[in-house]
């Protein structure tokens, strides 16, 4: 497989606009995106609490070029707007994350959740139906019985292929404050959902209870210093989680060392440079995406500016840092107007490891080499990516003479900004949610 | 005297932000307003410190100082607000505009029951706002009023969170019928026109709310925190941030202002 290094700059496009007709509706802003095990489906929601699932066509001699291409393979209403009568509140019907599980069967499943709702999905194709029945007609209409003389047996007849969406368990009224991960366990049997103040871990069969796992909700309201942004299973070890919160810390937790996961195995923290402290140093460092790399070895945080690879069995500091966009430390205080210094940008890895990426402004998005420290910057817009064109890297001008084909901080459009990235497992493809498009990037076939 | 500029201004985009949240689709979102006390809180402890002429008072003795200030006004004004809180307004926070962009909301909210009726309950029981068409005069009384009721004389820092659960707690044994009113422009004017006084009396509101670390988003949790089923969390978040935007009201008129 080429390395990243190797590919980068060397890129074909796809674009699949999700909104053909109204560019500009917030109900197709993307708010979640995210591969299955095998990289042939991708799953998307988006804030009108709709997901829209691709697949990927497979290879064949008669259209060579459509390799790996992405294509609509159902789409779905997943969560609808609800209103909390009690509490007078309006649940938003915006699709926080999906997470696949791993395929068992013929069938697909994913759960999916908004604030309050997890879902569990079932996918599946259906390209026979049966056709002969004796009680009914074809067009379903039903005989009379006594008309009927004569039996037969219904036979199986191909039909157009259809691909169902039906919800199997609704796990509802665990979470009082607003949802923001879900994680699936590498048991396969259960998985946690994780909200401002609590995590719980639910058995994917059983809707009625969950197990609250972490809790840190204080006594009294007007203590609460901290909240968790997210939380994520392990991957391989499925007694192990960790969550993040919002003063940049993590906390391992091993779920054999009690039932309430309260007491963390393992604290990361970096310490503080205090010479850039500033009003909004406690919003920049707040962490809004935690994952762990495939090997289970490390795992990444993405706080505002910057990206963290901390190796788990050093807590005191991350082995690497990444600056996405250190340009923008001096603008603080605009982007805390703006409300821009609350976005929460997710981050992700290869399949190997060997190479992060996540996003910025400008529909801008970043990649890291972790071997040879090289980085770039790529934006995902219609004018720069014809299908087939490659992608050419770009570079913010943060002072001083601006060269050609920069772009200065200041002409940076926060409108634009990608927070959803996903990465196939195994090959170099790429999926940016650029506000309600969706780009899907791969290696140039040569 | 720079920094108390950029102090004073992040203050006050915090408190529209903390504003903002209430109306926003979803519910409070409890991250993002616990970020944005923070800086409120660091804007604060920045402001506080130049506001003495750059002398260098820790935040705790500043806050004493401050209290003893207020405790002054509110005996100064405490015969004039018991004779009557100003006129009863409807609240008109509930609309989505923020305070800034409703000029006509006294006059639209007379007895205007549909718009308290979209507020939760407990916002029927919050104190008015203070402020009225007849000018500073009463813009002091509703000033001092506002943070009144609590007063049992007993001054000190250290009581501050006490005595502002104490001015809910009143606040909620009043009248159900008075409501909050969103300050027109014509009272921030008025209040322009004094705006050493009403800022006096905001920072000391100020501290009053933001004492402890989250006192002023959220009130004291009166439920066991064991139960699961508990739902009140995000209700006595709502219900709190009203209390606070009622107590801030010389704020937004101030917000107004700049």
């Amino acid at each position: 497989m080429m390395s990243v290094t190797g590919a980068i700059g060397r890129r074909v496009g796809a674009v699949l606009d999700l909104a053909a007709l109204n560019t500009h509706q917030s109900a197709d802003i993307i708010s979640t995106v995210e591969f299955n095990y095998s990289g042939d489906l991708l799953a998307t929601g988006d804030k009108g609490g709709r997901v829209v699932i691709f697949q990927r066509e497979q290879e064949s001699k008669n259209r060579p070029l459509s390799r790996g291409e992405y294509n609509v393979y159902s789409t779905f209403q997943s969560h609808e707007p609800e209103f909390d009568y009690l509490k007078s509140l309006e649940i938003e019907e915006k699709i926080n994350k999906i997470r696949w599980l791993p395929q068992q069967n013929a069938a697909h499943f994913l759960l999916s959740t908004n604030d309050k709702t997890i879902k569990l999905w079932k996918i599946s194709e259906r390209d026979k139906r049966a056709e002969g029945y004796n009680l009914k007609d074809e067009d379903g209409r039903l005989r009379d019985p006594f008309r009927i003389t004569s039996l037969r047996v219904p036979v199986l007849m191909p039909m157009d292929l259809m691909v169902e969406a039906s919800p199997r368990r609704i796990f509802a009224n665990a979470h009082t404050y607003h949802i923001n991960s879900i994680s699936v366990n590498s048991d396969h049997e259960t998985y946690l959902s994780a909200d401002d103040l609590r995590i719980n871990l639910w058995h994917l069969e059983i809707t009625d209870r969950s197990f609250n796992i972490v809790d840190i909700k204080p006594a009294n309201m007007e203590e609460l210093t901290e909240v968790i942004t997210a939380a994520e299973c392990h991957p391989h070890q499925c007694n192990v989680f960790v969550y993040s919160s919002s003063k940049g810390t993590i906390r391992l937790c091993d779920m054999r060392a009690a039932a309430l996961c309260d007491r963390h195995s393992k604290f990361f923290e970096e310490p503080e440079d205090p010479s850039s402290r500033s009003f909004f140093s406690e919003i920049i460092s707040s962490i809004s995406d935690v994952k762990f790399s495939h090997s289970g070895r490390y795992m990444m945080t993405r706080d505002y500016l910057s990206v963290k690879v901390w190796d788990l069995n050093m807590e005191n500091r991350p082995v690497e840092t990444y600056q996405v966009h250190e340009y923008l430390r001096s603008k603080l205080c605009s982007l805390y107007e703006n409300d821009c210094i609350f976005d929460k940008f997710e981050c992700c890895w290869n399949g190997s490891d060997s190479a992060i990426m996540t996003g910025s402004y400008n529909n801008f998005f970043r990649m890291f080499d972790r071997n040879t420290r090289r980085d770039i910057t790529l934006e995902a817009s219609r004018e720069n990516s014809k299908p087939r064109a490659i992608l050419k890297p770009r570079k913010v001008c943060t002072g001083g003479k601006r060269k050609k084909d920069e772009i200065s901080v200041d002409s940076l459009d926060f409108n634009k900004k990608i927070l959803h990235t996903a990465w196939h497992p195994k090959e170099n493809v790429i999926a940016v949610a650029a506000t309600n498009n969706l780009y899907i990037f791969q290696d140039k076939i040569n | 005297m720079e920094y108390k500029v950029e102090a004073h201004r992040i203050m006050s985009i915090s408190l529209g932000k903390i504003y903002n949240s209430r109306v926003q689709r979803g519910g409070i979102k409890l991250h993002k307003n616990l970020l944005v006390s923070l800086v409120l809180r660091s804007a604060r402890q920045v402001y506080l410190s130049d506001y003495y002429g750059g002398v260098c008072f820790s935040a705790q003795q500043v806050e004493s100082k401050e209290w003893e200030l207020m405790d002054a006004e509110q005996n100064k004004l405490r015969p004039a607000a018991e004779e009557g809180p100003a006129p009863q307004k409807d609240a008109g926070l509930g609309d989505a505009t923020p305070v800034a962009d409703e000029p006509t909301s006294q006059p639209q909210a007379d007895g205007e029951s549909p718009a308290g009726a979209q507020q939760p309950p407990a916002e029927a029981d919050a104190e008015t706002g203070g402020t009225s068409p007849a000018g500073p005069a009463e813009d002091q009384t509703g000033g001092g009023g506002r943070a009144l009721p609590d007063e049992a004389g007993t001054p000190g820092a250290h009581s501050c969170p006490t005595r502002k659960r104490g001015a809910e707690k009143s606040h909620h044994a009043c009248s159900p019928q008075k409501r909050t009113k969103v300050t027109p422009t014509p009272d921030s004017s008025g209040a322009a026109e004094e705006p050493e006084e009403m800022e006096t009396g905001n920072v000391s509101n100020l501290i009053t709310i933001f004492g402890s670390s989250f006192s002023g988003l959220l009130s004291k949790d009166d439920t066991p925190p064991a139960s699961e089923g508990e739902d009140g969390d995000s209700g006595s978040g709502q219900i709190c941030c009203d209390q606070m935007l009622k107590n801030l009201n010389p704020w937004t008129t101030a917000i107004v202002a700049f």
